[in-house]
């Protein structure tokens, strides 16, 4: 009886198999990417157009440290080309048990389709000694680069080779994509004037070398300094140049460092550790000092601590989204950096966020 | 020193292959696009013609400065490399970490330093504190086509063993794995957990009763298959086949095999919540159950005659739900779940008849279950209650019934102390079995840390 009904079992098991749907063709063609973070998906949207389907796991309000990895991905990774990941260990808790449960060889690490969108990208933060003492450490550094919006450049040129390969009879388009996208940010960054006159590369090359202040500065056109003709995020940013900040997690040093803006302490103690009572009246201390003018905390994170502490010193907290979708206003990646250069400087007190980001 | 970091950096990215963009053809681009863009001056012409002329020899003069600066930049980079910023931006000292990591698996341990007491009696010999296990787990792929899970088991004053240990392929078609070695058999939710995994400190009772103090364990394959369907839900078979080890529904060891199938299903019932459900059924051959040797030998001489049959069927089917809730944004804060899994024993078996002496066969069927609620109150609290309610496989009237309090702190992801207070209620059948103690109450404290290798969470 039992044995009649395992055989019946394998039966239909055998069936579905025989009549299953072939992996691995595209859907009408387009290469399916999906990427684990909004952020990655948005570029590879904007670098393979209508060429691509892409879609993303998490959501620009979660917390890319812990997303559930639910079987639904698995299925989303089943049939995928690409698998975008930020890397640096960041999606360490919920990416190996998508790819180990998707069936997908072309995905898993070292997969031909397995991008890590880390490569290349100058990382910070890289920890001289690893201990889980100092709470929830990235062994490989920083992983939130994408932050600094010229790290984009980099991740753009990740994913066109990435589609390139998958899809070798539209390299072109992707190359032009590529362009497209790295043109806009470069405008979007330093301004259409300045793009114009110095060349994008020039400049993202001088930034990434941390020389564009000499650059600006050093270089005279028609009398005056090309710093004169800095537009874009940079120039709105330039009035908070120095400013120093509080901020939740240790996510917001690539802008930092980008925008010149000094992080001076943390409302988690260490990486990943829910704040203390004692770290808590430390902030307030340090927060009375009166230099510092705000807090930024993050869309996922209680509001406990941060609204106590801006109770207690009149500090302003705002929450910032380090995601494409991390605020309503967020809807792709350079909207991402309107809204967050343009709350930064409404909380300064600079005049609004006007047109410095070029994107349209 | 640079050389080295040079290697490192080109074995990196030699290894995704697709990783990096094609370096040469950047460089070309970039070097060239700022002359490119520098064609085209986007200041209009103004009205008087001669300043006109004027401004644009200064703006020319500007860009030839410019272009001046430019060359120089450029030559001073080295003959490889035109974008002289990133090259020497590769993160080095983060390369020789991730090689690293290629060749040695991941390794981590984790033990359960556990307190049991019962507050109803004192003859337990369960009562007082036990390092009751410690764990090594190795992670690694083996090669493009595997992967191995092996994880050792150091049980308190037992030899120590391989819990599980499995080679897993990672590349056949057709959303096929195939699993080899040992591994705790998918039967149901529960089971598949390691015991640091448990949501309370002990085993749900009727586990206990059906397969043992240790989770129903095959030595064989497994293979699983992710099944297409129109409506691309997430629908597993895993089909398995191997010895069991020694456990309560099968414990004839190597003179017949288990056979095993589990389907599930997930789905995705909102954006923060999923509903699981899945079948089982195992199916196998067991000897004398230890209630029924242990009879025999209260029995003595007596029942000397008597040889009770060694290889009886026996099945245990199942069904499992499994409801969680995590909000997206606070899913760190806040949670829910709700698992419920209940068994069925049906199981041939030889009855001791003490008066005539004679073994009479029986076919006995039993029920067991439990049901888990959890929620998560703060970051690093747990609250959830468990009701217990289970038979014996191998006695049709015994039954026991309880209920778990369970309070979960995990100061950090890695690191938990887990409280369980548990009342047990037994009818005489079941009490039999325990000392004639029809009630027990029981106290469970755990603390368990993990260190090593991130482990991923599982879902």
């Amino acid at each position: 009886m039992t044995t009649r009904r395992f055989r019946l079992l394998s039966v239909l098991l055998l069936a579905a198999l025989a009549i299953g749907p072939r992996a691995g063709l595209a859907a009408q063609g387009r290469v399916r990417v999906v990427a684990t973070l909004p952020n990655l998906g948005s570029i590879a949207s904007a670098v393979g157009g209508d060429r691509v389907e892409v879609t993303t796991i998490a959501v620009g309000t979660q917390d890319a440290h812990f997303v559930d990895p639910k079987p639904s991905y698995m299925v989303r990774l089943k049939n995928a080309d690409l698998l975008l990941v930020n890397g640096l260990d960041l999606e360490i808790g919920w990416v190996p048990p998508l790819t180990q449960g998707a069936r997908n060889p072309r995905i898993l690490p070292d997969g031909p389709g397995y991008i890590d969108c880390s490569s290349g990208v100058r990382v910070m933060e890289i920890p001289s000694s690893l201990s889980r003492s100092e709470g929830d450490v990235h062994p490989y550094g920083n992983p939130h680069y994408l932050i600094d919006p010229l790290n984009a450049e980099t991740v753009a040129g990740t994913i066109a080779e990435a589609l390139k390969k998958a899809d070798p009879g539209s390299a072109a388009i992707y190359e032009d994509g590529r362009k497209a996208f790295v043109k806009r940010l470069h405008e979007a960054v330093f301004g259409k004037e300045l793009v114009d006159l110095a060349g994008g590369s020039k400049l993202a090359r001088e930034a990434a070398a941390g020389t564009l202040d000499a650059f600006l500065d050093g270089t005279s056109l028609g009398g005056a300094s090309l710093r004169t003709h800095l537009g874009g995020w940079l120039g709105g940013m330039q009035p908070l140049r120095g400013w120093p900040i509080i901020t939740y997690h240790k996510d917001w040093s690539y802008f930092a460092s980008r925008f010149g803006l000094r992080v001076v302490e943390y409302v988690e103690p260490k990486p990943g550790i829910q704040p203390s009572a004692k770290h808590l009246e430390e902030l307030v201390v340090r927060l009375r000092q009166g230099d510092i003018r705000v807090i930024v905390t993050r869309p996922f994170v209680e509001h406990r601590s941060t609204d106590s502490l801006a109770a207690k010193t009149g500090v302003q907290a705002i929450t910032l989204p380090i995601e494409v979708g991390g605020a309503a206003e967020a809807t792709d990646y350079f909207k991402l950096f309107d809204y967050v250069t343009g709350q930064l400087l409404k909380a300064h007190g600079t005049a609004g966020p006007g047109p410095a980001g070029a994107a349209r | 020193m640079k050389s080295r970091a040079w290697l490192i950096v080109v074995s990196f990215s030699m290894a995704p292959g697709l990783c990096h963009p094609a370096r040469g053809e950047e460089q070309v681009v970039q070097a060239a696009s700022p002359g490119q863009e520098q064609a085209n001056p986007a200041t209009p012409p103004p009205n008087n013609e001669v300043e006109a002329l004027r401004r644009e020899i200064q703006e020319l003069r500007d860009q030839v400065h410019l272009l001046q600066a430019q060359v120089t930049a450029l030559s001073s980079t080295p003959p490889q490399g035109g974008e002289p910023a990133r090259t020497s931006a590769a993160p080095p000292s983060a390369a020789p970490g991730r090689s690293q990591s290629l060749l040695n698996p991941a390794i981590s341990a984790v033990f359960q330093a556990i307190g049991a007491t019962s507050v109803s009696h004192d003859h337990d010999e369960t009562n007082g504190f036990d390092l009751s296990e410690a764990e090594v787990a190795f992670q690694s792929v083996v090669d493009p086509y595997a992967r191995v899970d092996l994880f050792l088991s150091f049980p308190s004053g037992e030899s120590p063993d391989v819990e599980e240990g499995a080679v897993t392929t990672l590349g056949l078609p057709k959303s096929l794995q195939l699993k080899g070695g040992r591994f705790k058999s998918a039967f149901g939710k529960w089971n598949t957990l390691h015991n640091h995994a448990f949501f309370s400190v002990d085993r749900p009772d009727a586990l206990t009763n059906f397969f043992g103090e240790e989770s129903l364990t095959d030595d064989g394959l497994s293979l699983s298959w992710l099944v297409p369907n129109p409506w691309n839900l997430y629908i597993e078979s895993a089909t398995e086949v191997g010895t069991p080890r020694p456990g309560e529904s099968f414990n004839v060891g190597r003179r017949s095999l288990l056979y095993l199938e589990h389907l599930s299903s997930s789905f995705t019932t909102s954006p923060s919540s999923t509903l699981e459900v899945g079948l089982s059924a195992a199916r196998g051959r067991t000897g004398p159950s230890a209630h029924l040797s242990a009879a025999l030998a209260e029995c003595g001489g007596a029942c000397s005659s008597l040889v009770p049959r060694e290889e009886l069927d026996s099945s245990v089917q199942g069904v499992d739900v499994t409801y969680k809730w995590k909000p997206l944004q606070l899913n760190v804060y806040k949670s829910f779940l709700w698992q419920t899994e209940v068994l069925l024993s049906r199981r041939d078996i030889d009855m001791l008849d003490t008066l005539a002496p004679a073994l009479v066969p029986e076919s006995v069927s039993s029920l067991g279950a439990y049901s888990y609620v959890e929620w998560q109150v703060r970051k690093r609290w747990k609250i959830g209650a468990r009701y217990d309610l289970s038979g014996f496989p191998d006695d049709r009237t015994a039954r026991e019934w309880g209920g778990s309090a369970v309070i979960r702190f995990q100061p950090s992801e890695f690191q938990e102390i887990r409280f369980q207070y548990k009342r047990t209620m037994r009818n005489a059948a079941a009490a039999a079995r325990f000392g004639d103690e029809d009630e027990d109450n029981r106290i469970f404290l755990a603390w368990i840390p993990v260190i090593g290798a991130h482990g991923a969470h599982k879902y």
